[in-house]
């Protein structure tokens, strides 16, 4: 019986044991600075919203280069003969001679040449839809497309098209080419500054947040340093609870800009169709890959200022 | 030597010395306990021993190095060869007893895997196993000592400071520390504990510094250098 009961009592007791150590392995260890002190829903609501702001400034970024890029790669491929003449027998002569040249010519991959009817089509923004030939002499419109090679030395063409007739001109769109390069140029310029100062704006309410929470968290840090933490370990604790607090604003952020951008896509081809002159909200892979880097840059802009503010203030206060 | 202090001296901001002319020393497995009336600078001291504030004149060392010049960097290595129970406890209220007592083993990077057995085995020992996850204000005063006791110990250290460390525990409990700190110090650890309750110091016979005014001095009767 005794026997029994000893029995019993030692498997109770390792029941006991298995418990406690189950019980020790389960513990979760709690971040050693508490959340209210960096600040919380409010700092990852106001990083939601910074990195919205930034992601749609990167968005314009992007969009613009890749208007740009449109733009100028099909400037570049592309020249336009003008030929004008006193009547229409003198420019359907002249549009002639240059087609024959255009053909003749290594390097010219394509000459089209628009009929009367189109090239007075191009007028009727400015002159409505009249009958602008009865009393315009419209000039004829060659599109031609060529190779690179061509395209970078026009000279001789240009020289041989001007003798084939007088009234031809060749364009190679260089005016045209200059300004919308320094259009985009301007314009991205002015959304990475944006971008810039979003990000600023991120430094700042990270530095503010993490003074804060210093302050609030003042005897947290004190006891810290008193069991041995330096200076570094505490600033990557604040820095850890920064990045993740970061990260989930961002990422918020970053939903809510992609939802913004498609909409405004639909909206953009809705109103406009897809010829349009402006430039296509269309979200491609590689550019949704672009602007996932943004909350990535953002939690690092806001875990690095908060460590660095931590680490400053450690310095001078304790 | 484990702490030596020369012609050292301590004022706050520009006010008079709180400590003043404090000459000391705390070899390897030496204990003290410090005595004096409230105010007389009894917390300044220990303050000063655990890098809390440095002398603002005269030498200082600890553990042999000069602690007067030694760069910041270099005081969290010290600071870990101290353990300490402060006399208002200084436990971390979102933290749980376990997570309290494991703090130190955290901030030196030890894995959890390594220290779990060691913190439970010392929460049990101070009787709160069956406390380890509660958090430090649903804890009684003696509950908390015990916990910024077991935090103190739980590093093993070189040095151990105790800021009136039965102040808020009943007798039984009181001696048990009182052996545990006897039995550390047998172990090797030097000891300084200060205290209000003569009868204790009287009864164990160690030898004693008595502050007062800022001034130390060994009480009369003690063995052990001031």
């Amino acid at each position: 019986m005794s026997r029994k009961n000893a029995k019993d009592n030692g498997d109770e007791f390792e029941a006991d044991e298995k418990s406690r150590r189950r019980s020790l392995r389960r513990r979760r260890s709690q971040p050693l600075l508490p959340e209210a002190g960096a600040g919380g829903a409010p700092l990852t609501a106001v990083i939601a919203v910074i990195s919205f702001l930034a992601v749609l400034a990167m968005a314009a970024v992007l969009i613009i280069n890749a208007a740009a890029h449109d733009w100028t790669a099909s400037l570049r491929s592309e020249i336009t003969v003008q030929v004008k003449g006193a009547n229409a027998a003198d420019v359907d002569a002249g549009a002639a001679a240059a087609m024959r040249i255009l053909n003749e010519t290594d390097g010219v991959l394509n000459a089209v040449l628009r009929s009367q009817e189109e090239s007075a089509a191009l007028l009727e923004p400015w002159l409505g839809q009249a009958n602008v030939s009865a009393f315009l002499n419209v000039p004829a419109i060659i599109e031609v497309t060529v190779t690179p090679a061509l395209r970078g030395d026009l000279e001789l063409l240009r020289n041989r098209i001007a003798a084939a007739a007088p009234g031809v001109t060749l364009d190679d769109h260089a005016s045209w080419h200059g300004r919308l390069a320094t259009a985009a140029r301007s314009g991205q310029a002015l959304a990475f500054t944006v971008f810039l100062l979003v990000m600023g704006a991120a430094c700042a309410i990270s530095i503010f947040a993490a003074r804060a929470g210093l302050a609030a968290n003042h005897e947290i840090v004190s006891v810290l340093h008193l069991v041995g933490a330096t200076d570094d370990f505490i600033a990557r604790q604040v820095q850890r609870r920064f990045f993740l607090l970061g990260l989930r604003g961002a990422v918020a952020g970053l939903a809510a800009a992609l939802v913004a951008l498609i909409f405004a896509g639909v909206i953009a081809r809705t109103d406009v169709g897809t010829d349009s002159f402006l430039p296509q909200f269309t979200l491609g892979g590689w550019m949704i890959l672009w602007l996932a880097t943004v909350p990535l840059v953002t939690c690092l802009v806001t875990a690095l200022s908060a460590r660095l503010t931590v680490l400053k203030a450690l310095r001078e206060q304790y | 030597m484990i702490v030596e202090f020369k012609n050292a001296g301590l004022s706050y901001g520009e006010g008079a010395e709180t400590l003043s002319d404090l000459n000391m020393t705390l070899g390897e497995g030496e204990f003290r306990f410090l005595t004096g009336p409230s105010g007389a600078g009894k917390t300044s001291l220990l303050k000063m021993i655990y890098l809390a504030h440095r002398p603002t004149r005269g030498e200082f060392s600890l553990f042999g190095e000069d602690a007067m010049q030694a760069p910041r960097e270099a005081l969290p290595a010290l600071r870990r060869r101290i353990g300490v129970v402060f006399q208002e406890f200084r436990l971390l209220d979102h933290l749980t007893a376990f997570e309290n007592v494991a703090l130190p083993m955290k901030v030196a990077g030890i894995n959890q895997n390594q220290y779990r057995e060691d913190v439970s085995e010392l929460l049990n020992w101070v009787d709160l196993g069956n406390r380890m996850d509660a958090k430090p204000a649903t804890l009684s005063g003696g509950e908390k000592q015990r916990v910024a006791l077991a935090r103190a110990l739980v590093s093993k250290p070189d040095l151990i400071l105790a800021d009136e460390p039965t102040g808020n525990v009943d007798p039984a409990m009181s001696e048990r520390i009182m052996k545990l700190f006897i039995e550390l110090n047998k172990l090797g650890a030097a000891v300084i504990v200060a205290t209000h309750d003569l009868h204790m110091v009287q009864s164990l016979g160690k030898p004693v510094l008595r502050i007062s005014d800022g001034k130390l001095s060994r009480a009369a009767g003690s063995g052990g250098a001031a």
